[in-house]
This record gives structure tokens, C-alpha cells and sequence, in this order.
């Protein structure tokens, strides 16, 4: 028996598994900049995905202007939230 | 005009190699008697497998090697000199020269002392700070790392010094430096340091507002040349100008001369040089977004600012002063043989230097600009000037006149 594998199928579902779960991780993580971190790989993620799909103009495209804009996201999530926000927890000042 | 050091290509002579190889493992298993295991290592998926890797093996070294140490030693020996002074002087001696005889081992060209600095940064301790975010303070140093070396997996020394051919490379070369910026503000938070989080911020809001003026000068020369190819792009300015022996490169097509300047500013900037360098000033913030590192991350936040200078200076001399071409489109012959003035990594190379040179040289002479000057200067100057620059190339390609 020969037994043939489709690296392709296994790129997607790595690519779909990771992307679901920082997509989940986005939406629920409560420090800022965890979000944004994760919102970061989801793209990336999304990006591998064009490529398994034969679109690379799209792919990169999709990491310069959307992950590229995380940046942007993040400086005003930082300005326009509370500080405390992202400090709670490790942090002996926040107590 | 003048042929590739490389032939046939990097992949090609990598597949050769592994092949020798492979064939001494496959006799080896045959003198084992194991013909099974022998005739598997030759079969074409893992000779493709191995090529690939000894490639990719080959293209780190040379860049990280070899470029990133020869880097780092142009610009300390250069700013030593406009400083006046000699710089490094560490250097392994050749044990049969009168200097090692003597026992003076510090008057060499100093070409080691930014490997002894390696050596000592490997063995320093790494420091995580107590309140710091493990993960993103651990994730941010291989986020820069990572991008930066991406730049090397499509970004073309010659014709055929390359790893990968792809027909987007000025686009994947553009990608992998734009995730440089969501690396710094990483770092920069997550140390949870008051400094490290103003650098963060003014890394992030000054690499924001010059990405865009770089980009659009790319569009410019993208719209000029009708292609995202970094190889075609070289062929495309490789032809005459005007007639004359002299190769047309982007750079002297009027629209494209400013186009040069602003990108050349915009990398500058990028890389965080001194007119630019708000983000680490030393002055204000100890060592900018840097500053809670220690060892080797901190080694390769700071090392890999001159891989990614290298990767910058390489993307502008592709762009604009024609990749790996000569200076002069005839090639001198010899009883009807063309004799190749340089082969054309060196073309490339010395570009890049260079460029690399005058970045380090207006680096270290003139002084820091303020951080509002610095966003002013982005947003209300080089942006509205790009667009110009876009207009006048598309201008100049509807007429035709370059």
C-alpha cells in the first residue's frame, strides 16, 4: 500500500486550525496588546490560506495593508483605553 | 553585459552537491547491506528535500554570516573615522606575522570584534523582567528576526544567485519588512517599562507615517516599469539611455529622481537611523524600545537593524540604480570574447555598500530631529510628494518619453 499524503489538505487544516483559534483568542483575551498579537496571526494565517488557494497578490496584500494596519489598531486601542486595563494581574502595582 | 558568478543557480548547484552527498550515504547503506535504506535517500523527494534545505542553509550564512558581520563592521569602522579615531582593532592574527611574533593582537582591521561581541552577548544572562508579558516580551525578538531573514527567500543577488523566483518579489520583500513596525511595539510593551513604551509608540507612529510615502514611491516605479519583478525590473533597466553607453536606470528618469530621495529618507527612517532615531533616543529613553533586553535577544533586536538596512539598501538599488548592472552597457571584448568587467553580485554588492555607507555617514553627522519635526516632516512633506511622483510617472509613461 502506498500511502500518499495531500500536504496541501494538511497546510489548510494547520492554517484553518491555528486561524479559528486565534480568531477565538482575539475576541476573548483581555489585555489589549494579547488581542492585537492574536489578531496579528489570525491575518497572517488568513494569508497562508491565499496562498493554498493560488492568490499571492491577495496574500500579500493581505499582510501589508491588514496586518500591517495592526499596528495602527493597537496605537489607538492604547491612547483611547485605561492603562489599568492591560496591566492586571502580574503586576504588583495594579493589587 | 557582465555574467552571474552563479551558474546555472543557487537551487541548481545545491542540487548537484546534494546529490554527491546523497550518493555517498546511498553507498555507505550499500556497503551496510541495507540497499533499501540506501536507494530511499536518492529517491527524488528527499534529494528535492535536501536541496531546499542545503539552499536555504547556504542563503542564511550568506546573508546573516557574512553580510550582517561585514555590515556591522563597515559602519563602526566608518563612524570611528568621521569621529577621528581608529575604531575596532580586535583581530585574530596570522600566526606567522611580525605584528603576532611581537604579541600585539589589537592592530588588526577589527573584522572579529563584532563576532566576540556575539560570543559575549550569547553568554550574558536573559533577563525577563518581573511584570513584563512572557509571551509577547519572548514573541517579539523572533517576530523581527523572522521577518527580516524572510526578506532573503525571494530577494534576488543576480541573475541566478537567488533561493525562490517569485514574479511578486518587490511585494514580499515590502510584506516581510512591514512587519518589522508591529514587532517594535511588541517588544516595546510588553516590557512594561515607561521608556520601552514611549520608544514603542513613537517606533510605531514613525514607521507608520513614513511606510506610506516608501510605498508609494514603489508604486511610482511599479507604474513606470509595469512590473512587480525584481528580475524584470533589472532587464527593463538595463537598456540604453538615450543612445548613449549608459544603462537607463530608474533614478534618471526625472519623476524618479525625486522618487529616490523620499524613499531613501523613508528607509532611513524605517531603519531608525540617527536624523530619524526618536524611538531609541538615548538621551531621553536609556535605549528606546530595547531597553529591557538583555543577552542574546538583545543582541538580535539590535544586530538585525543592519540585516534589515542591508535588506532596505538592496530593495533601493534593485528599485532605483538598476540591481545588478554595470555602470556602463558595453562590454569591452577580447578577440571576440566578451570579457565581464565584474560578475554581477559585485555590482550589486558595491551598491548596496554604498548606499549602506552614505546612510551611516549622514547618520553620524548631523543631529537628531524632534518627534513632531519627525511626523511633519512624514505626513505633510514626503506624502504629498510622492503622489507627485506617481503623477509625474504616469505622465511620463502615457507619453512615452523614458
Amino acid at each position: 500500500m502506498v500511502l500518499t499524503i495531500d500536504w496541501e489538505l494538511v497546510l489548510f487544516l494547520v492554517f484553518s486550525v491555528v486561524e479559528v483559534a486565534c480568531a477565538i483568542l482575539t475576541v476573548t483575551s483581555k489585555r489589549l496588546v494579547r488581542a492585537a498579537f492574536w489578531l496579528f496571526l489570525t491575518l497572517v494565517t488568513i494569508s497562508g490560506i491565499y496562498i493554498l488557494l493560488r492568490a499571492e497578490f491577495v496574500a500579500l496584500i493581505q499582510i501589508l495593508v491588514y496586518a500591517g494596519a495592526v499596528p495602527v489598531l493597537l496605537l489607538f486601542g492604547i491612547m483611547l483605553t485605561r492603562r489599568k486595563m492591560l496591566e492586571e494581574g502580574e503586576t504588583p502595582e495594579a493589587k | 553585459m557582465t555574467g552571474s558568478l552563479l551558474t546555472p543557480s543557487l537551487v541548481g548547484l545545491c542540487r548537484s552537491l546534494t546529490e554527491i552527498l546523497l550518493g555517498i550515504v546511498k553507498a555507505l547503506f550499500d556497503a551496510l547491506s541495507l540497499p533499501g535504506v540506501g536507494s530511499w535517500f536518492v529517491s527524488p523527494g528527499v534529494v528535492v528535500f535536501f536541496t531546499y534545505l542545503i539552499a536555504c542553509l547556504v542563503m542564511v550564512i550568506w546573508a546573516m554570516l557574512i553580510n550582517l558581520l561585514t555590515m556591522l563592521w563597515v559602519e563602526r569602522k566608518l563612524y570611528s573615522r568621521i569621529q577621528d579615531r581608529y575604531g575596532i582593532m580586535l583581530s585574530f592574527p596570522w600566526p606567522w606575522s611580525k605584528r603576532y611574533k611581537r604579541g600585539i593582537t589589537n592592530m588588526g582591521w577589527g573584522f572579529l570584534q563584532n563576532v566576540a561581541d556575539g560570543v559575549k552577548l550569547l553568554q550574558k544572562e536573559n533577563m525577563t523582567p518581573a511584570t513584563a508579558d512572557k509571551l509577547l516580551f519572548h514573541a517579539a525578538p523572533a517576530l523581527l528576526v523572522s521577518s527580516t531573514v524572510m526578506v532573503f527567500a525571494v530577494f534576488p543577488f543576480s541573475e541566478n544567485f537567488y533561493y525562490a523566483k517569485v514574479s511578486l518579489g518587490v511585494l514580499f520583500i515590502l510584506a516581510a519588512l512591514s512587519i518589522g513596525p508591529f514587532s517594535i511595539i511588541l517588544a516595546g510593551y510588553s516590557a512594561n517599562n515607561k521608556y520601552t513604551l514611549i520608544g514603542g509608540l513613537r517606533a510605531a507612529a514613525m514607521m507608520l507615517s513614513y511606510e506610506i510615502p516608501m510605498i508609494l514611491c514603489v508604486i511610482a516605479v511599479v507604474v513606470l516599469n509595469g512590473t512587480l519583478d525584481p528580475f524584470e525590473m533589472v532587464a527593463i533597466q538595463e537598456r540604453p539611455l538615450m543612445g548613449t553607453i549608459l544603462p537607463s536606470w530608474n533614478v534618471f528618469s526625472p519623476p524618479q529622481m525625486l522618487g529616490f530621495v523620499i524613499f531613501f529618507i523613508a528607509i532611513v527612517a524605517e531603519l531608525e537611523r540617527i536624523p530619524f532615531d526618536i524611538p531609541e533616543a538615548d538621551a531621553e529613553l536609556v535605549e528606546g524600545w530595547t531597553t529591557e533586553y538583555s543577552g542574546m535577544r538583545f543582541g538580535f533586536l539590535y544586530g538585525f537593524k543592519w540585516l534589515r538596512q542591508f535588506a532596505a539598501s538592496g530593495l533601493l538599488v534593485v528599485l532605483f540604480l538598476g540591481g545588478w548592472n554595470g555602470p556602463i552597457i558595453a562590454t569591452p571584448e577580447l578577440l571576440g570574447y566578451p570579457i565581464p568587467i565584474l560578475p554581477q553580485e559585485f555590482w550589486l554588492l558595491i551598491k548596496i555598500y554604498v548606499v549602506a555607507m552614505i546612510i551611516t555617514w549622514i547618520s553620524w553627522s548631523i543631529p537628531r530631529v524632534r518627534a513632531d519635526q519627525v511626523l511633519k516632516i512624514g505626513w505633510s512633506r514626503l506624502i504629498p510628494l510622492a503622489l507627485l511622483t506617481i503623477l509625474g510617472a504616469a505622465v511620463f509613461k502615457t507619453m512615452g518619453w523614458f
